[in-house]
């Protein structure tokens, strides 16, 4: 089954246009990542999935249905996790998941969603006394609560700390492990990473890639050789020493066979221990930099 | 997973639910608590005190009857309306719009416990007046009372949704609150009979401030009765225009800064 279908889509805001003809679908149980910088129009597009906002254009299904026109039914199905936390802070942590919990026909129990965002201890503290963290979190269970078919989670870990974000990472992939179907924004690599199956790039409200983390790795281009060189190190050969940036080579090579060559030539010229050197594809950074990167399309928005 | 086909909770109970949160929001926010109930005791105390032996009963009933509007105001209003703002602007608006609740839910929820809390403000008012000023009281005289003051704030209510498209900030909220209630209440009497141009006391029967004076007075009145055919047309009219313009122009989701144009409405 397919959870969303998307086609053509077009948001304009007066001249601007923030989602510039954008086509994809999402089968039910997978976890997707949309990934660009700010302005891409990561939420642009969920707000318009999840009914807030309506398309200038192109068709928008989510669970079979038009997202602005999805009942109470429908309703019961999405869980939500918007890109700010809005909570009622005079409620304790129960009370909220209480209330929001009513409103499902088969809710998890509140005791249950305590422990999967890992608040039981605090369970009866008002929100208002609760960390940014833990305020995130409580935002995550009342998304979940319902057992949604989709959960939309825009920029969830966005102004967390480390620790923080680990926790909510460690609560998503709970969620993707009972089968659920996700769509997630972000502009953090290492989240998209770690939590995705497949990974939209969004740039100026375009598509620039499609795939999943380890293919987009891929996109990236040429191979890359990495080493730390030691300090102090010799001179590199002329064609090395412009890839050298606070003391570590980094060269996306067109020819690795003859580059390796150079350097292990160096090396053993200059008695150096090449432990630590690496030829691999780019990383995911890398890549995403350079698909959003690119010349973006005339008239789409760049924020 | 959620099942498409369960069945979704009843409508009375996710109604009560609603008004048991609205209820324990109000009840936890001290500054809706001071301006219901705390401030109008005090000045009810304080001119009782000042004035007991010096004015006449009929004078002590009209002030027992302003400081209920006041505090119907205040709640049914004032603290309604800001509440309301706070939500849309707190992006929780948006939130309940988003789950099963119907959307007159949460207003009904909201109004109720507003009501509920502008009625609980009136009762004490009344019972301070008969411990403080012995003030002349029956069931009847009670009944009519809670029907002026619950009809007033059901019209104050839809005023205060109506309003809120028109406040662009939290912070915005109590000075356009205050601005359109306060002399409304000071020309309407309630605190004490003016002598006012005739249009302009004329204007005041129109708003839906002095109806309610008038109601509450008239309840408290020996001999009184129920809120006159006039008062509650008033009052009805704006509750049903007000409604009206709510239905067309009430905001769910935040203002965004102006500063927020070039990633559109602060969407990435």
């Amino acid at each position: 089954m397919t959870a969303i279908v998307v086609r053509d889509l077009v948001k304009r805001f007066g001249v601007l246009r923030a989602v510039a003809g954008v086509s994809f679908s999402l089968a039910e149980g997978e976890v997707t990542a949309l990934l660009g910088p700010n302005g891409a129009g990561k939420t642009t597009t969920i707000e318009i999935l999840e009914g807030i906002l309506a398309p200038t254009s192109g068709d928008v299904r989510v669970l079979g249905a038009d997202p602005r026109k999805g009942g109470r039914s429908w309703r019961a199905r999405i869980g939500l996790v918007f890109q700010a936390t809005s909570l009622d802070l005079q409620l304790t942590v129960t009370e909220a998941l209480t209330l929001y919990g009513g409103l499902y026909p088969t809710p998890r129990r509140v005791a249950e969603v305590l422990d999967v965002i890992d608040l039981t201890a605090d369970a009866r503290t008002r929100i208002g006394a609760l960390s940014g963290g833990q305020r995130r979190r409580v935002d995550l269970g009342i998304g979940i609560i319902g057992r949604p078919d989709l959960l939309f989670l825009d920029e969830p870990t966005t102004g967390l700390d480390p620790e923080a974000r680990r926790r909510l990472w460690a609560v998503i992939e709970n969620l993707a492990a009972d089968g659920g179907t996700v769509l997630l924004s972000t502009h953090y690599l290492d989240e998209a990473q770690r939590l995705a199956d497949r990974v939209i790039v969004l740039s100026g409200g375009q598509i620039a890639a499609d795939a999943s983390p380890d293919e987009l790795r891929l996109m990236g281009g040429l191979p890359v050789i990495r080493y730390r060189l030691p300090a102090p190190a010799p001179d590199l050969p002329g064609g090395l020493a412009g890839h050298v940036a606070q003391g570590r080579l980094t060269l996306p090579s067109h020819d690795v066979t003859a580059d390796l060559t150079a350097l292990v030539g160096w090396a053993r010229d200059n008695q150096v221990d090449l432990t630590g050197l690496e030829v691999g594809p780019p990383s995911l950074e890398d890549s995403y930099l350079a698909l959003t990167s690119a010349p973006q399309p005339e008239g789409a928005h760049h924020g | 997973m959620a099942s498409a086909t369960a069945r979704l909770p009843g409508l009375g109970t996710v109604l009560g639910a609603q008004v048991r949160y609205q209820l324990t929001l109000l009840i936890r926010t001290p500054r809706a608590l001071i301006l219901a109930l705390a401030l109008p005791g005090i000045m009810l105390t304080v001119e009782v005190t000042q004035t007991k032996h010096q004015v006449a009963k009929s004078l002590l009933t009209a002030e027992v009857s302003g400081l209920i509007v006041f505090g119907t105001l205040s709640i049914a209003y004032v603290t309604y309306a800001a509440g309301l703002v706070a939500a849309r602007e707190e992006g929780i608006l948006r939130r309940w719009r988003l789950t099963p609740l119907p959307a007159w839910g949460y207003f009904a929820g909201r109004i109720v416990a507003a009501v509920v809390l502008a009625d609980a403000s009136g009762a004490l008012l009344l019972v301070a007046g008969v411990a403080l000023a012995h003030l002349h009281l029956t069931a009847g005289m009670a009944l009519s009372l809670l029907l002026a003051d619950t009809v007033g704030a059901l019209a104050l209510a839809a005023a205060g949704t109506a309003i809120t498209p028109l406040i662009t900030s939290v912070a915005g909220a109590n000075p356009v609150l205050v601005f359109t209630y306060v002399p409304l209440l000071i020309f309407s009497g309630g605190f004490g009979s003016m002598t006012l141009p005739h249009w302009l006391t004329t204007a005041m029967s129109y708003f839906p401030v002095q109806p309610v004076i008038h109601a509450v007075s008239h309840a408290l009145q020996p001999g009184g009765g129920l809120i006159s055919a006039r008062d509650l047309a008033v009052l009805a009219a704006w509750a049903a225009g007000c409604t009206v313009l709510s239905v067309r122009y009430f905001r769910w989701d935040p203002y965004r800064p102006a500063h927020a144009v070039q990633a559109p409405h602060g969407r990435t």
